[in-house]
């Protein structure tokens, strides 16, 4: 039975200067058909994980008394994982994995949606919608390769001032009915800098932290867009 | 049979327009439509005979605009008007400037949406009528005078926290506050005053005690102008979150005949007490002692009403228009009436919202991109979108409902269970997952611990989602593995299985030739110059 080694926990190569919240990142050189996946920040919320997803390795040279091959896993995380996926056409699979409790032979199966996958250029990577259980999710795929530059270069550029300019941006569209700050006001954290009606519901905005307003993007009656610029807090 | 009239005019939009049109067409008669300029090619409008644009997308500009609906029914020569729900379906002076256009208003008379329609009115008329109210205030706060906030605060202890400030032009939570002490209030009242005044032009609030745990329990009412008044049926609606109602199911789960006789009694005494005519709802609170506490009455079609009429065997809207036209109730609805206290089947209706039960219901509008929608015995759903509709965020979020029919409560939520499993949404985030888990969940499905704030203590979204996530990268990954290396059908050798994609060597004996081989002649093909 291969269960002993499907628990094994994943491979974790670490740098020396890693630090706490940043993804592992090898220093060996990642095997080339390995791909990171993760939520898109379309429809990313805070704590989505991302996995490394790398085919099943070539076999190793075989001698006659092996015997039978074992099966080829793919490796999720570096560790082989009892994994697949059957498609039904270009929109439709169905997702195979061992069972959550590592119940002997249990594997969950679960129906997922495709959609066609869209190249995102600023990024260099590749996105798609996937359904699964009525929950959209918005995922990006890149090569490993590629993401472990990315990450050391972001590493290398320093960290984030905690004294800087916080903008507030809408997460939701709708129309701006009250601006309740004006520039240059102090406000404290959790206070209403906004109210945005959306679908016929009144939407406090608060501000994140205490500071002075800096900047104030738009106006009662305004409509919003997601992503657009509202408040910003020095 | 001669239709009630020849030609009306609908003013709404989305699925509840959609199925008064249905209906009309049904009767032989002619449907108009209004619209915004968001909603210039919806289904309502490709449905309808005839249309009218109303204005800009804002509702405020268009399907609020009393003037220019009358003005429309008018000029299409219309002859009747029907309101839906929510909008303007509910003002009386709507119906005033229908009825003075010389039309019929497909709704109870302005002067019954005024004494009902108005939360503080109707809980004077059903004291008048000897129906127990929920404890409060009977007049509106005096929200603009802070000199009177000593008399409103001594009122708020006699209700007793928490209680609840609540729109007296209100439905669907908008304009309430909860409010758990003194220091809250003067608060609670501007906020849910302001938000009363965006949502219904009328910032009156008042103050009600908050019953809890409670069911939502409402009774289904038609009258005529004799003024005889009849219950359809009840219907449970405890299933909300921000007083936003998720699901409906009728008959009512677990009450007894007795139960329900005494129901009906108490909402057809207050129908008759307001000279309804026409069809409306009588709302109730159901405590954990067995009583019915009323709570509102809504003079319009309800958003569920299919439950009702699926349970009833009656089609609520074709009733309306037949008694917008002087009919008497018929035969059809007075046997429903009849039946109503012993039913024989059970409806179930889910809300399908554009919402993302991962965050707090928050509204997501967007594009749709993909929809798939139940079919099979048993199944309604009733909607007025498809796949490449952008959900306009000026709107109501509901984008689909869908009821399931069946023997009793079991049988319908097994058929409920079929039905979403069958149901596919994609471009939008949607409750989808939220009504997944609902008919998984053991409280639900035993209809043991139905109450009004049962959803804030079932469901959680993120621990939902972060499943759905896990699952959704690994299939994302692994077809996209299969994709790149060029595999048959993107599909990853299957566990236990030969390895087919490492083909190399010589062609298989059945003479077909590995793909990598070919894939260089099919590239010197394409480059050739042609």
């Amino acid at each position: 039975m291969s269960g002993a080694r499907r628990q094994r926990p994943p491979t974790m190569i670490a740098g020396p200067t890693r630090e706490a919240g940043d993804p592992a990142v090898p220093d060996g050189p990642a095997d080339p058909a390995a791909v990171r996946v993760g939520v898109a920040a379309s429809s990313r919320q805070e704590g989505d994980p991302a996995i490394t997803l790398a085919p099943a390795p070539d076999p190793v040279t075989r001698l006659p008394q092996d015997g039978s091959p074992e099966p080829r896993l793919p490796l999720v995380d570096g560790v082989a994982t009892a994994v697949s996926l059957e498609r039904f056409g270009d929109s439709r699979a169905r997702l195979t994995e061992p069972a959550a409790d590592g119940a002997a032979g249990g594997a969950l199966r679960t129906d997922v949606l495709l959609g066609p996958v869209r190249i995102d250029r600023a990024r260099g990577t590749r996105v798609r919608e996937v359904v699964v259980d009525g929950w959209r999710i918005d995922v990006e795929v890149e090569f490993e390769r590629r993401a472990v530059l990315r990450e050391r270069a972001r590493r290398s550029a320093g960290t984030v001032s905690l004294g800087g300019p916080v903008e507030i941006r809408a997460i939701i569209p709708g129309r701006v009915v009250a601006v309740t700050v004006a520039v240059g006001d102090n406000v404290e954290a959790g206070q209403q800098v906004l109210v945005v009606e959306a679908m016929k519901m009144q939407n406090e905005l608060r501000a994140p932290r205490e500071g002075s307003v800096e900047r104030i993007g738009v106006a009662v009656g305004d409509t919003i867009e997601v992503g657009d610029l509202l408040v910003v807090i020095h | 049979m001669t239709p009630p009239f020849s030609r009306i005019l609908v003013a709404n939009r989305g699925e509840i327009a959609l199925r008064i049109i249905r209906a009309a067409h049904e009767l032989g008669m002619q449907a108009v439509a209004v619209y915004s300029d968001a909603d210039a090619t919806a289904a309502h409008v490709r449905a309808a005979d005839a249309a009218v644009r109303l204005g800009p997308a804002a509702p405020a500009e268009s399907y609020l605009r009393i003037d220019a609906v009358v003005a429309a029914a008018l000029a299409s020569g219309a002859e009747a008007v029907h309101p839906g729900y929510g909008f303007l379906s509910e003002r009386a002076a709507f119906a005033q400037a229908v009825v003075d256009a010389g039309l019929a208003f497909v709704g109870p008379s302005p002067a019954t949406i005024a004494a009902l329609g108005d939360k503080l009115a109707a809980r004077r008329t059903a004291r008048s009528a000897g129906v127990p109210h929920v404890p409060g205030t009977l007049e509106p706060a005096p929200v603009d005078r802070p000199d009177q906030l000593e008399a409103v605060l001594a009122a708020a202890e006699v209700v007793g926290f928490p209680l609840l400030v609540k729109a007296a032009a209100g439905g669907g939570g908008r304009g309430m506050r909860r409010v758990v002490s003194a220091d809250g209030l003067p608060a609670a009242l501007v906020a849910g005053s302001r938000e009363a005044v965006a949502a219904f032009g009328d910032g009156s609030v008042y103050l009600e005690r908050e019953i809890m745990p409670a069911r939502h329990v409402e009774v289904q009412l038609l009258g005529d102008a004799t003024g005889q008044v009849i219950a359809l049926g009840e219907r449970d609606c405890s299933t909300q979150r921000r007083h936003q109602k998720l699901i409906e199911e009728a008959p009512a789960p677990g009450l007894s005949e007795v139960e329900r006789r005494r129901l009906h009694a108490m909402a057809v005494r207050l129908g008759i007490a307001a000279g309804l005519q026409n069809a409306a709802t009588a709302e109730f609170l159901y405590d954990r002692d067995g009583s019915f506490w009323f709570l509102e009455v809504n003079t319009r079609l309800q958003v569920e009403h299919p439950v009702t009429e699926l349970v009833a065997g009656l089609d609520i809207v074709v009733e309306q228009f037949r008694l917008a036209s002087g009919a008497p109730l018929s035969r059809g609805a007075l046997a429903a009436a009849e039946r109503a206290a012993r039913p024989t089947t059970h409806a179930i209706e889910v809300r399908i919202s554009a919402e993302d039960p991962a965050r707090v219901f928050a509204p997501a509008p967007g594009r749709i991109t993909r929809w798939a929608m139940p079919a099979g015995p048993g199944v309604r759903v009733d909607t007025a979108v498809e796949a490449g509709d952008r959900i306009p965020a000026e709107y109501d979020p509901l984008i689909c409902k869908l009821i399931v029919h069946a023997g009793d409560r079991p049988a319908a939520l097994r058929r409920l269970r079929r039905a979403l499993a069958e149901t596919e949404i994609g471009g939008i985030q949607t409750t989808l997952p939220f009504h997944r888990a609902m008919v998984e969940e053991p409280d639900f499905v035993g209809a043991s611990g139905l109450s009004t704030t049962w959803v804030d203590a079932h469901w959680d979204g993120p621990v939902s989602r972060a499943r759905a996530v896990r699952v959704a990268i690994l299939a994302a990954g692994l077809a996209e593995l299969g994709e790149t290396a060029g595999g048959p059908g993107g599909t990853l050798p299957q566990t236990g299985q030969d390895d087919a994609r490492h083909e190399s060597g010589p062609p298989s004996r059945d003479g077909s030739v590995p793909a990598w081989r070919t894939a260089g002649r099919a590239f010197a093909v394409d480059r050739w110059p042609r």
